[in-house]
Parts: C-alpha cells; sequence; structure tokens
C-alpha cells in the first residue's frame, strides 16, 4: 500500500514537473499572477450529475478594463464558490479585489457571465447568470453596475435583469440599432429525455427554461420575445450562443446552440425588431450535443463562419466505448415522425456562402472530433494572418460510457435510485474520466486547420470549460484564460510577442454603446481581406476582451481598414502600420451600403412552372442497412434512371424519368412551351422494377428512337426477373417490350456506342454489387447489337471488372476508335482500348499509380484547354469519416467472419498506422454475435485494430479492397497518359455525382456543371448535403454554385441535362428521392 | 512471493494426492439450484432478450436431463421426441461415472457456451471442479469427460436451430406509414428485437405457427371502435392505479412482474439501465421454489426445469410469429399520440410489437407444465423478484400466477387487454400440447 502512494505521488511529480511548456502558449503560475480562482464542485449525494444534467458545465469567465487603465481585469464565475474579479496590474501580476468590490454575488449556482457597458456609461458593468428554483438553488441573475471606483452596485432588480430561472449564458448586443445594449438570455431545459416530444413544445413559452430577448428601454429592460419571435420553450437546452452579421444585411443575427434532440435556432434578424429562425432554410444539419459555438471568417471572403462543438472523441478508445450516433431507424423516426432536423454527434464547421448557404466542412477542416468540448474560440494565435482555434475541453465523469451504461450502473445505481432517488458517490466513482486536454488547431490554408495541441500548449488533464481571450501583457498577441473545475484557473500566455505581426483595435463608438459592440473591422493587406466583428460574448458562458485583433505575418503595412460602425456608416484608414494599439473613435463616416452580390452573374434562375414536369422520385422503404448492417454506404439509392430523346418523332426532345421500386416511371412529350405526360401501357406495367439508368436512341435502326431501362437497386437478388434490364422499341406510337439477354445484375450504367463499326449501337453495361453481398464483384457486359438483338459479347473481359458505376466511351488514343473507361467504387478508373481483336485493357495512369477510389462518375472534358481529352472524375470527397491515401488505405475486409452463410463486410480506416474498424463494438456484433464472447466488455474492445479482433487465419480468409484517393478531380491527359489532379476544397465537400456539359455563360467554349450529394449512409456519417454544385470552366475557374443563382444543397444529384423547349435552353436536375427541378439559363 | 505460493501449491498437490479417498461426490438439488442461478445472474450482466434467455435455459437443462433420464428408468429420453435431438452417446467407461455429477457439468458446460461473458460461469465452474478432484478425482475424471462429450453432442444438435443465421437477417424496418403497425417506443426507441425469433426451430410444436391466435380487434382509432376502447382502457385503468399510489394492489401486481431485462434510464448525458431477470427467468425462479417446497429429488428438478423450459422456449416461438405478423402498435405510442401526451407507462414498454403479450404466452404455458410436474393447486410464495427490491407474493396455483402476470401487463401500461387474454390462451393451449406429446416419466 504504502509503496503505492509512493509511486502516485512520485507519477504526480512527474506529471506536473515534466509537463512541456507550449511552443505558443506558456501557463504562468498563481504564485506568480495572484490567480487562485478554482471552481471548486463536489459531488455530493443529495447534488450531481443524476440530479443536475448541467452539474460539470462550470463557471464563466469574463475579460475586460474595468478601470480603463488599459489593463484587461478578469473576473470569474463560479458554481458554488464566490466569483472573482482580478484586477490587472501589468507585468502578469493581478490583484483580488472581488470582496471590495461587491461582486462576489449571492446566487447558489452561478454559470456564465459577460463584461458589457450595460448602461451606455463608458465603464464596464458585470452580468452573471445563475440556475434558481431546481435542486434548491436560490438566488437571481446578478448585474454588477461599475460605480467607476473599482467597486460595483448589484442592480439586476432595477434594470428588470434579476430572473430566477435556468440561465447559461446572457449576450449584450444591439439588436435594433437604436444605439443601446440589449439582452439575449440564454435559458437551458431540465426535463429529463425520457421521450422528444413535440417539436412545437418551442413555441410554448415557459419562464424557467425559455430564452429571453429583452430589449434596453434606457433605465430598464422589456421583455420583448414572444413578438421578436424567439422561441421560449422546454426542450430548449440552450448552451450555445453566436452573434453576428450572418446575412451581412447590418443587423445582427442569433445561432443558439442547443444540447439534446432540440435543433439548434439559427435567428435572422428582419431589422424591425423582429427575428426568423431560419435553420432549416439554410442548413442542411447540425451538431447534436451543441455546446459552444464561436465566429470568425475563415477564409478571407468577409463572411462569418461558424464553428458549433459536440462531444465526438477522436481518440480510439473513448470514441469506441462512449455511446455514439443514433442508428438509422431511431434518426428515421426522430426526423419523419417527431419532425426534428438532421443531427450529429460531431463539431460542425459552417462555411457561409454569398447565397446565405453554408458549406458544412469540420470532417474535412480537421475539426471534426474534439471530445468533450465547452468552448471554441477563433483568435489569429500566432499571428500569421490566418484564424487558430482554442477549443476547451474535459469532463471530470464520462456519463456515456458504454460499460457503465450497459453494466457497470446497475449494480450501483439501482438500489440508491429505488430507495432514494439519488445516486451516490459509489456510484460515480465507476464512470470513467473524461479529463482530457485542451486543444488548439492552426488555420492552415483553405479550409484546413492543423492540430497543434500537441506543441502549442502543455498537454493537460484539466476539465476547462467557459474560456476568454485577452491581451493581458498588452504584447499585442492574444492571451486566453480558461475556468477549471477543481483546479485553478489557467492563464495561457502567448509568445508569438514580435515574432509576427499584428494590430489591436479598441474601437469608440458614440451614445449608450460606447464599446462599439457590432462593429465590423475589413483589413485589406496585399490583397488579403480579413474580417472581423466586435461581438466580445465567445466561445461558451464567456466573454473576450472587446478589441479586434489581427496578425499579419511579417508584413509591415495594412493597406487599408474598412470599420463599419453599427449606425451603418463607415470610415476608412489607409497605410496603417503593424504592431501597435490603435485607438479608433467614430469620425469622418460615410454611409455603409449592405447589398449582397453574388461574385459573378447568375447564370440560372428557377422557374415556377417546372415546364409541367411533376416527377417526384420516391425511395421505397427498403433500408440496406438493416439487411447488409456493416456495409459503408447505401447501395440502393442510386437511381432514379433519366433520359432524353425524341420519342414520338416530332424532332422535340422528350423526357424519360425511371422510379423506384413499385413506382411506375413515367414519360414526358415536349409541347410547344412545356412537357405533358404522357402514359404508355406498356411502360407503366413494369413497376416493379428500379429503374437506375435509361438511354434512348435508335437501336433497331427503324429510324425511330426506343428506350432501355437499365435495373439494379440491391434488393431483389438471385434470378428475380425485376433485376432484367428492358428495351422498348418504338411502333405505331406505342412501345413493345424486346427482351434483351437475362443477365441478373443490378445494372448502374448502360452506355451506347458502335464500337464495332457495323452501323448500328452496341451496349456497355455495367454492374455495381451484388444483392446482400456488398464487396463482392458483380460481372459488366458487352452486348453486341447484331441481327438477332443483343447477345453478349464473347470472352466477357468485364466478367468481375468491378464495382462499375459509370462508363465513358472516348477515343483516348486518337486513333479513330472509341475506346472505354470505366469508373467504380473501390477501384481505380480502368481504360480498354479498341483493338480489331476486341478490347485489351491498357494502364495508361502515370507512375502506375493506385487510384482506387469510390468514383461516381466521369465525364470527358478539356479542363487544361490543350487540345486533348482529360476526364473529370467524381469521387466520395474528404469531408468524411472516410479516410484514405496512398500511405493509409481506407480497407474493406469481405468475408463470413462468423461462419453462418452469410458474408460480412469490415470497412476500416488507418489510425497512427494501423487499421481500425470504423464501427463500433455494438454494430459489429450485431451480425458476427461471436465478438461479444470475446469482448465482453466496451473497454476491451475500444482501441483494438483489426487484426487484434480477428485472428489472422480468419482475416487470411476475407478478401480485402482498398481505396487510395477519396478526392474528385480530373485524369489530365499528358501525351496519352494520365495523371490525376484533385480538385481545390469546396468541391470536396460532398459526393460528385452528376456532370453535363454546355456554353452556360455563352463564352463559345464550353463548361461543365457538377453536382452531387449524397445522403445513403448512416448518422454515423452524417449527411453530404453541402455541395451546392460548381461550374468548371477551366482548372483554375471553378465557381460554386451558390455564386450563378443554382442551389443544389440539401439535395442529392443523380443527374444534370441540359434541353432546348421552344427558344430557351434549361437545366434539368434529378434528384433522388425528391422532385426534379427545372432551370432556366439565362445565357 | 511467487516462490511461497509455489510452496503451496506443491504442497497443496502433496495433500491432494495422498488423501486418495474414493468418497462419493453426490449432486444435491441445490447444486442444480446454484448452476441455474449463476447462468440467470450472467444473463442478466449480458443482458439477453426474452426470446433468447429461453433458449439459454433450455439447452443446458435438456443436456442435464439426458443424462439423468440414460440412467434412471422412471424419465424417459427426449431424443426423437424434441425436434431433431437424437440419442446422447453413451459413456465408455461406467466403472466410477457418476451420472449427477456429469449432468452438472453438462450443464455448467452448455450455460458457457451459451452467455458472452464466459469468465463468470469458468470461476464458478473451476471451484466445483477443483473440490470434486479432491473428493474423488477418479469418479470427477471420468464423469466430466463424459458430462462434456454430452455436452457436445446437444450443442452440435442446438448449432443446428437457426439461431446463428437468424443474426445476421435483416433488421426490422419499421413501417412508418401504416399507423396501425409498431413504433419504436421511449426512451431509448430501441430497434424491434428478435424480428426473426419465428425462424428458430421449435421443440415440440409442430411449427411457429401452429398456435396462431385470432388476431386483435381490427386496428381503428374511431372511437367507438373495439380497439379504440382496448386503447382508451388502457389509459384509464393507468390513470386510476396511478391515482391509487405506488402501493396498490394493481402498481405491486405491474411492478413484481416486469420482468424487463434493461429497462434504460437518462438524466441528460447520463444514461444508465436497470435490469431485472426476464419472464422465463421468473418462471425459472417459480420451478425452484416448487422443486424446493416440494422436496423433489436431483432428477425431478432437472425433469421441472427441463420440462418447464421447452415449454416456455416453444411460447416464445409461437408468440414472436405472432408478434412480427401483426406487427401492432404499443399503447404508449397511441396513448401519446391520440389522447394524452404527457402519459407514461407504469412500465417502460419493451421493445417490439405488442400482440401477444409475450409474458402472458410464455406465464400461460410455464403454469399448464409446472401444474403437469407438481400438480394443481400448488400453493407458492414467490420471492423470486426480492433480490430486485420487489416484495414477495403467495399464489394458490400456478394457474393463479400466470393469471396474475398476464392482467400485470394492463396494469404497467403496456398491452391491450386482448394481448392478455388471448395471449394466456395461447401459452395455456401451447402448454397443453407440449405435456401432451412429450413422454418424460413411465
Amino acid at each position: 500500500m504504502n509503496r503505492i502512494c509512493i509511486s502516485i505521488v512520485a507519477g504526480l511529480l512527474i506529471a506536473s514537473c515534466g509537463k512541456k511548456e507550449g511552443e505558443l502558449f506558456k501557463n504562468p503560475s498563481s504564485e506568480q499572477t495572484g490567480i487562485t480562482f478554482t471552481n471548486s464542485l463536489e459531488e455530493s449525494d443529495a447534488l450531481n450529475i443524476l440530479d443536475y444534467l448541467y452539474f460539470y458545465n462550470g463557471g464563466g469567465v469574463a475579460i475586460g478594463d474595468i478601470n480603463n487603465d488599459d489593463l484587461p481585469d478578469i473576473f470569474f464565475s463560479g458554481n458554488r464558490v464566490k466569483n472573482k474579479l482580478y484586477l490587472n496590474k501589468g507585468d502578469l501580476t493581478f490583484e483580488d479585489i472581488s470582496e471590495k468590490a461587491g461582486v462576489e454575488g449571492k446566487s447558489d449556482w452561478n454559470t456564465g457571465t459577460v463584461m458589457a457597458d450595460v448602461n451606455g456609461d463608458g465603464l464596464l458593468d458585470i452580468y452573471v447568470c445563475a440556475v434558481v428554483g431546481i435542486n434548491g438553488f436560490e438566488g437571481y441573475n446578478e448585474l454588477f453596475i461599475n460605480n467607476g471606483d473599482n467597486t460595483f452596485t448589484e442592480s439586476a432588480s432595477k434594470y428588470g435583469l434579476d430572473f430566477d430561472s435556468y440561465s447559461s449564458s446572457a449576450v449584450f448586443f444591439d439588436y435594433d440599432l437604436d444605439g443601446d445594449l440589449d439582452l439575449y438570455l440564454l435559458n437551458h431545459a431540465v426535463h429529463t429525455q425520457e421521450s422528444f416530444g413535440r417539436v412545437d413544445l418551442r413555441y410554448e413559452r415557459n419562464y424557467e427554461t425559455g430564452d429571453k430577448l429583452m430589449r434596453n428601454d434606457g433605465d430598464t429592460f422589456t421583455e420583448v420575445s414572444e413578438d421578436a419571435g424567439i422561441f421560449g420553450g422546454i426542450n430548449g437546452y440552450g448552451l450555445g450562443i453566436s452573434v453576428s452579421d450572418f446575412n451581412q444585411d447590418g443587423y445582427p443575427d442569433l445561432y443558439i446552440g442547443n444540447d439534446f434532440h432540440e435543433d439548434d435556432y439559427y435567428y435572422i434578424n428582419n431589422g424591425d425588431g423582429t427575428f426568423t429562425e431560419s435553420l432549416r432554410d439554410y442548413f442542411g444539419h447540425t451538431s447534436r450535443f451543441s455546446m459552444g459555438s464561436d465566429v470568425a471568417d475563415i477564409n478571407h471572403d468577409g463572411l462569418p463562419d461558424l464553428l458549433s462543438l459536440d462531444m465526438l472523441p477522436e481518440d480510439e478508445i473513448p470514441l469506441k466505448s462512449s455511446e455514439g450516433d443514433d442508428n438509422i431507424q431511431i434518426q428515421r423516426l426522430r426526423v419523419e415522425r417527431f419532425g426534428y432536423h438532421y443531427q450529429f454527434t460531431r463539431n460542425m464547421l459552417y462555411v457561409n456562402q454569398p447565397s446565405g448557404n453554408y458549406l458544412e466542412t469540420a470532417l474535412l477542416s480537421g475539426i471534426a472530433a474534439t471530445d468533450w468540448s465547452w468552448s471554441a474560440l477563433f483568435g489569429d494565435y500566432d499571428q500569421d494572418g490566418e484564424q487558430d482555434v482554442f477549443v476547451s475541453n474535459g469532463i471530470p465523469k464520462r456519463p456515456n460510457d458504454l460499460d457503465y451504461i450497459r453494466f457497470v450502473s446497475n449494480e450501483q445505481i439501482q438500489k440508491k435510485l429505488d430507495n432514494t432517488k439519488l445516486v451516490d458517490q459509489q456510484a460515480l466513482n465507476l464512470m470513467p474520466s473524461g479529463a482530457v486536454n485542451n486543444a488548439v488547431f492552426r488555420g492552415a490554408e483553405g479550409l484546413k486547420f492543423q492540430n497543434k495541441s500537441k506543441e502549442w500548449i502543455t498537454q493537460d488533464t484539466l476539465v476547462s470549460g467557459a474560456t476568454a481571450y485577452a491581451d493581458l501583457d498588452n504584447d499585442g498577441d492574444l492571451d486566453l484564460v480558461t475556468n477549471n473545475i477543481n483546479t485553478e484557473a489557467t492563464l495561457y500566455i502567448n509568445k508569438t510577442n514580435s515574432k509576427s505581426n499584428y494590430l489591436k483595435l479598441k474601437l469608440r463608438f458614440e451614445g449608450r454603446n460606447p464599446f462599439g459592440i457590432g462593429s465590423k473591422v475589413y483589413s485589406y493587406h496585399k490583397g488579403t481581406l480579413q474580417f472581423k466583428e466586435l461581438f466580445p460574448n465567445r466561445g461558451f458562458q464567456s466573454s473576450s476582451q472587446p478589441i479586434v485583433h489581427f496578425g499579419y505575418g511579417q508584413a509591415q503595412k495594412v493597406d487599408s481598414l474598412k470599420i463599419v460602425w453599427p449606425d451603418k456608416t463607415h470610415q476608412m484608414l489607409r497605410d496603417v502600420d503593424v504592431n501597435q494599439t490603435l485607438k479608433v473613435v467614430k469620425k469622418d463616416t460615410k454611409p455603409f451600403e449592405y447589398n449582397k452580390k453574388l461574385k459573378t452573374k447568375p447564370l440560372f434562375e428557377e422557374i415556377d412552372s417546372n415546364l409541367g414536369i411533376d416527377f417526384e422520385h420516391k425511395e421505397d422503404n427498403h433500408i440496406d442497412f438493416n439487411r447488409e448492417k456493416l456495409i459503408p454506404y447505401r447501395v440502393s439509392d442510386r437511381g432514379p434512371a433519366m433520359a432524353l430523346g425524341d420519342l414520338n418523332n416530332d424532332n422535340k426532345t422528350d423526357i424519360f424519368l425511371g422510379s423506384s421500386k413499385f413506382s411506375p416511371s413515367k414519360v414526358y412529350f415536349q409541347t410547344d412551351s412545356s412537357f405533358i405526360e404522357q402514359k404508355f401501357a406498356e411502360i407503366l406495367k413494369d413497376s416493379i422494377r428500379e429503374d437506375i439508368t435509361a438511354l434512348i436512341n435508335d437501336f433497331n435502326g427503324d429510324g425511330k428512337n426506343d428506350l432501355i431501362i437499365g435495373a439494379g437497386g440491391a434488393d431483389f437478388s438471385g434470378k428475380a426477373r425485376p433485376l432484367l434490364n428492358v428495351l422498348f422499341v418504338q411502333k405505331d406510337s406505342l412501345f413493345e417490350t424486346v427482351n434483351l439477354p437475362e443477365l441478373f445484375d443490378n445494372t448502374s450504367t448502360i452506355k451506347a456506342n458502335d464500337f464495332d463499326n457495323d452501323g448500328d449501337l452496341d451496349l456497355f453495361v455495367g454492374s455495381h454489387v451484388v444483392s446482400s453481398k456488398f464487396g463482392e464483384i458483380p460481372n459488366s457486359y458487352l452486348l453486341e447489337n447484331t441481327e438477332n438483338g443483343f447477345v453478349v459479347s464473347e470472352g466477357n473481359l468485364f466478367e468481375k471488372v468491378g464495382m462499375v458505376t459509370d462508363a465513358s466511351w472516348s477515343d483516348f488514343d486518337s486513333d479513330g476508335k472509341d475506346d472505354l473507361i470505366l469508373v467504380g467504387e473501390w477501384m481505380q478508373p480502368k481504360f480498354f482500348k479498341n483493338t480489331s481483336n476486341g478490347f485489351q485493357e491498357v494502364s495508361l495512369l502515370e507512375a502506375e499509380k493506385t487510384l482506387n477510389g469510390l468514383w461516381r462518375g466521369i465525364h470527358p472534358f478539356d479542363i487544361d484547354n490543350d487540345g486533348d481529352m482529360d476526364y473529370l472524375l467524381g469521387n466520395w470527397g474528404t469531408n468524411s469519416k472516410f479516410k484514405a491515401d496512398s500511405n493509409a488505405p481506407m480497407q474493406m475486409y469481405f468475408s463470413d467472419f462468423d461462419e453462418n452463410g452469410t458474408t460480412e463486410t469490415i470497412v476500416t480506416t488507418q489510425k497512427n498506422g494501423k487499421q481500425f474498424p470504423l464501427l463500433g463494438l455494438d454494430e459489429l456484433s450485431s451480425q458476427i454475435v461471436s465478438l461479444r464472447k470475446t469482448f465482453v466488455s466496451y473497454k476491451d474492445f475500444a482501441g483494438k485494430p483489426i487484426d487484434a479482433l480477428f485472428e489472422k487465419s480468419v482475416l487470411d480468409e476475407a478478401s480485402i479492397l482498398e481505396v487510395n484517393e477519396l478526392r474528385s478531380g480530373y485524369l489530365e491527359n499528358k501525351d496519352g497518359k494520365f495523371n490525376f489532379v484533385p480538385f481545390r476544397e469546396e468541391l470536396q465537400v460532398s459526393p460528385i455525382t452528376a456532370f453535363v456539359s454546355h456554353d452556360f455563360d455563352g463564352d463559345g467554349s464550353e463548361e461543365v456543371l457538377v453536382g452531387g450529394n449524397y445522403f445513403g449512409t448512416t448518422p454515423f456519417h452524417g449527411r453530404f448535403d453541402s455541395f451546392p454544385g460548381a461550374l468548371i470552366s477551366s482548372k483554375n475557374d471553378i465557381i460554386l454554385g451558390d455564386d450563378l443563382g443554382l442551389d443544389l444543397t440539401k439535395k442529392s444529384v443523380r443527374h444534370l441535362h441540359v434541353l432546348t423547349v421552344g427558344e430557351s435552353d434549361y437545366l434539368l436536375v434529378t434528384f433522388n428521392n425528391e422532385k426534379s427541378k427545372m432551370y432556366k439559363l439565362l445565357n | 512471493m511467487i516462490r511461497r505460493i509455489g510452496l503451496l501449491l506443491f504442497l497443496a498437490v502433496l495433500v491432494i494426492s495422498c488423501s486418495q479417498k474414493k468418497e462419493d461426490i453426490v449432486i444435491s438439488p441445490e447444486d442444480f439450484h446454484e448452476s441455474v442461478d449463476r447462468v440467470t445472474q450472467v444473463m442478466i450482466h449480458d443482458i439477453f432478450s426474452p426470446p433468447v434467455a429461453s433458449r439459454i435455459f433450455v439447452y443446458p437443462n435438456i443436456a442435464a436431463y439426458e443424462i439423468l433420464a440414460s440412467q434412471d428408468n422412471k424419465y424417459l429420453s427426449l431424443a426423437n421426441q424434441v425436434r431433431e435431438l437424437s440419442p446422447i452417446p453413451k459413456p465408455v467407461d461406467t466403472t466410477s461415472l457418476n451420472y449427477e455429477l456429469a449432468a452438472l457439468v453438462a450443464h455448467i458446460d452448455l450455460n458457457k457456451r451459451l452467455i458472452f461473458s464466459e469468465e463468470r460461469i469458468e470461476t464458478y465452474r473451476d471451484s466445483l471442479y477443483a473440490l470434486w478432484e479432491t473428493k474423488n478425482r477418479d469418479q470427477y475424471e471420468v464423469s466430466k469427460k463424459y458430462g462434456l462429450e454430452v455436452a457436445e453432442h446437444i450443442a452440435e444438435w442446438m448449432n443446428g436451430d437457426n439461431y446463428a443465421q437468424t443474426r445476421t437477417m435483416p433488421k426490422f424496418t419499421v413501417d412508418t406509414d401504416n399507423p396501425s403497425r409498431w413504433q419504436p417506443t421511449p426512451p431509448a426507441y430501441m430497434a424491434g428485437i428478435e424480428p426473426h425469433w419465428s425462424k428458430i426451430r421449435p421443440f415440440v410444436i409442430d411449427s411457429a405457427s401452429q398456435f396462431k391466435p385470432t388476431p386483435p380487434p381490427p386496428f381503428s382509432m374511431d372511437k367507438d371502435s373495439d380497439f379504440y376502447k382496448e386503447v382508451q382502457e388502457v389509459y384509464d385503468i393507468s390513470n386510476d392505479i396511478t391515482a391509487k399510489g405506488d402501493a396498490s394492489e394493481e402498481v405491486q401486481i405491474a411492478q413484481f412482474w416486469d420482468c424487463n431485462p434493461y429497462v434504460s434510464v437518462t438524466r441528460g448525458h447520463l444514461m444508465f439501465a436497470t435490469k431485472k431477470i426476464t419472464p422465463g427467468a421468473h418462471w425459472i425462479g417459480i420451478t425452484k421454489i416448487a422443486s424446493r417446497k416440494s422436496n423433489a429429488d436431483l432428477h425431478k428438478t432437472v425433469y421441472a426445469y427441463t420440462k418447464a423450459s421447452i415449454a416456455m422456449a416453444d411460447a416464445f416461438i409461437s408468440c414472436w410469429d405472432e408478434k412480427y405478423r401483426s406487427n401492432l402498435i404499443r399503447p404508449e405510442t397511441l396513448i401519446n399520440e391520440h389522447i394524452d401526451e404527457n402519459w407514461e407507462p407504469i412500465l417502460q414498454t419493451p421493445p417490439f410489437p405488442e400482440y401477444t403479450s409475450g409474458h402472458s404466452v410464455v406465464s400461460g404455458a410455464a403454469a399448464v407444465a409446472l401444474t403437469d410436474v407438481f400438480g394443481d393447486n400448488f400453493a407458492f410464495h414467490d420471492d423470486t423478484e426480492v433480490p430486485y427490491g420487489l416484495p414477495v407474493r403467495s399464489f394458490p396455483s400456478f394457474k393463479a400466477a400466470a393469471d396474475e402476470a398476464a392482467i400485470s401487463r394492463m396494469y404497467g401500461g403496456i398491452h391491450y387487454r386482448a394481448a392478455v387474454e388471448i395471449g394466456v390462451n395461447q401459452g395455456r393451449n401451447l402448454g397443453k400440447f407440449v405435456i401432451d406429446n412429450l413422454q418424460m416419466t413411465q
């Protein structure tokens, strides 16, 4: 026992002494600084996480200069302990003046805090939130008005802000632009999540839990929540709040992050004193257990981007031993039956687009998983001109630990609960600790962030929550302060100093908003824009020093600074020296026009009539994951089929749209100015088939067009007739069925070409998967058009060629004969040369690189304008939990792991050199029960790579497929060899699935429009819904659809077609499980 | 330290090998109860759903029974009586064979195969093995060998029951369009469990659908319909007895027969489960009580367990066949949607369709089997649920207990009347068929 004690002590010593000081931040001790504030929190039988769900959310921190000596002072609120106010005495020393300042507070449970000049007298006041009315907590939200002599007078009731409710945060901002600061009070719900409850509970106001908007009327505040359109229900678990002029119209908007099943709220300020909650209009999905959030322009486009935190761990051990995302059926229930929005358990980074939509890029950006995260704080900590982000982390106990939930809790909790409804310390102690280190990410090029937690800061085991930044030592760089549970508050003192250049702005606005809250600053240097808004409420339960800070790397001059004041006026400063604190007073201003301009002229326009196309594709209820529980994505959702062509010999283009299982397909004939549905009994009767692909052409050489439909869907299997492809030939304005060879594969693509040069059209028929055996390679075929109809070409070169998704006939070797290129999933593009002796596979990828991807489409286009043909390739993208590159491929193991006659598919990705299954023990054992015997606890399973889960002999039996490229891009033709060049990041946010060539901008040369997005994944992966489409003119000229009047977000594109109706050209977009949409081309 | 342990082991071995007394190893009914209790505890820990739990009980019991019946003329082998079971191998060496010991060895071995946390069974088994080895090594070795041989024979038969195949069959797909269809229920909204249990090979009944019950009243939300009245009845009863309080007879009955192996509790981010034994395990507990009360010897005890567990295993197959046929929505979903959005049933709704009530069917079948073994009007005090904080309840007969178990599901707010009344009859008819078609005694 003694020995154990000694080693513990030794361990502690090593831990505390051996900590390496961070490269960017140092942590001075409390002896040096005098800051000893500790949010001490003891679980007791009467009060712990079982009684109060937010027991571990911590206190707040607010930083600001309360005595106008240019040294920022620090205020901490503690849950159970007294608040502390530390006066900054310079040189990073502080004096505790809490008691004489009169700010220690009276409430039993304090939460967030904010410094703001509430009464507009030029002095920062302090507001402290409290939770009152549960667990015996007494008190109220306190407002400490600054007397100007380092003392304060608590005046909450005088101002009408003495709420006794469940507050977590407060934000003072001028929402109605009348010159004073109003209050948004964020409250949290406590009703425990026994059932989801109605969505419309949010419309019924509840005093304790509902958020409140309080208008500043001079001497007092008036509640305007209801009239302003602010929700205040019992299900708003408000933890995160961000204020920003998201839509850049001059009026500040709000993003409220709600924990649990309640949706986040996105309040657009209407400018007339009201807000419109608009989450679904702009966000396809959100974080689920939303915590703190922050806003900054991360990509230099002058638009505020938003980071909302959640609690997904990156580390394999907590990841695989914690409760994760919902299963797909619960998600469907939550969304379809209860009406909640799509929510997934990970951080979300929303990159603002001119249209008001957001690209959600957290996975691509590398900041999706930061574990149990509270506060996100953007700032240019290394002053290189890019926004970095600090994330505070940790929870004393992980209450979502699966072993605890399933195995440990029972014995310990049950007795106690039955008797007292309380839980005892012993039971709490059995939960694993979640004291994970804080994280910091360096803003890298484009949309990427680089994890610098190990380099920039000390690796801690703190439980840090509220965090604020300030320049505490007035050396120009941003320092950080975290409020910790049960340890002293931490100061992160930035050591950038003179290594990089900065500019610090202190704004002086007028009237009752002297600090200029809500101002915007646009900084330009060397053609680079940096954009900041002055909203000090950031992160979580805290407010930062009210300054605007920019980093400039080695640049010496700022070309110009545009300061836009809250009253919609602006002033310009030119040739500003770096490395100074600039006090900017409002003067010589001019009006500022907020007018949202698209970067380019729109090329597309929605048309209400849709030209008579009323086709709405509806997927059937087949859920692939119910049958094959471990497959990485669905394969039954690749429809609908779509084909254009003249079907009634009037020289006008008609439309065929195929349907899912049990729904009839539709034929539309073009009339003078629109389309009219035409019903053909022969085609309608075939509704069991799931139509995946179709083409219209004259296949029998009678001068009239015929229709071929490729069937798939991976639902039917074996020799099921609905799997057969069909040919309808046109006879006397009716259609007749002609049999095609009986091939029972899941067809993905049919491409016609007279490859044998005999004057008729032959076919390539590509197959995607084998039903219920994902991972087995199906057969694809060449069908020769003969006198006896189509026959399978002899010596099939395309047997088991791969999981084909698309094909392109193209003369890639310029020998006058069309060759064939195939793409597919878990394979690389394959080139087949058309020779006099049939087709021959040739290797044309440069440097013999493997280019295995999850390819969805191929499209020929001379993207580099050098006269030879390049090929655009649609892939999965990198905004995904799939990770793959040439050094660390993603693998798929396909085998009958448990030897029960059914195959399983296990997908693994590489972490630290080892392949880990993406899925957890629950999912894997739902298909392979024997794992439950090998791993009787989640702890045993967590952190085990695949070769520790299965015997070598078992893995040796498996066939292994690999992917080493997930990016979409193009094959650049270099003298007949092809080199893969990836597209830029914005085109990697979603799978790319469709292409169409046309001269959209009327410049005389063709561009390619690409579409994408995909929803065929489980909630574990989320939804790829934020790609707006893009127009590719050349390799360096790519414009997102958002800028062109096109909105392809939140929908999953399958086909893009351009067609002419009357005098005009139109774009027809065919979506999966959605109405088809017609856009008019404006050129 | 290691050296000291080594020395002790050495001494122990010496003592054992020097004291080769030939004392008979006696296996008492209590020893068998202990083995049943052990596997029940592991089932609680590992969390097995009620149908799977019934399978875990039945195979080890049959193994033990077959060994005892092979040597006791009073009992007849189940070979060729239950589906696809062939006679167990005959022992090669009978000189020091202790059949009762072999029966317990086989029981423990199959228990271990059927659960997940093997270590928990192994610890118990190894302590027994050590004890037996000390007492009579020859008898122990020979009997263990035979017990394991029989266990292997039973395991081979067991592995052909389609259980492994049903593991990889499709998950249940919720039908969101049809308002009568089952929907996942709060708080965990778990997926429907064991949708393919009807494909498990039955023991005595001809097929899963042999005792297909009459359909429930046709679904209708018309207030005058029979179906709606049953929904309203669940709601009214629940309100009545909630008003009477936790001490009321009805609430006591509901709680007593809850038998939910996994009640999930959510407090914000904190989640945990309170776990109890399954309905099958409760009736296994009653079997123990009756065996003890009637001073049954080991053979009769194993006979009782075996007959009860066969009846229950078939009852689950029959009941689950109907559940996923009628696929009926639970009262909680309908009441929340149509009557009272804040209503919660007294018991947590289990994660599978409503009709018929599993507890009713299984209790009906088990009561018939136990009556067949112990006689009618066998009064007993049921203390099975005491470890789970519930009181003792007394019953004049097995049938009375089954009736109470059935009605408890209405009190608990998780079943309509039809599921309970038709369910208990479904179980009784099935139980009757099982006892009529099994010749277990001379």
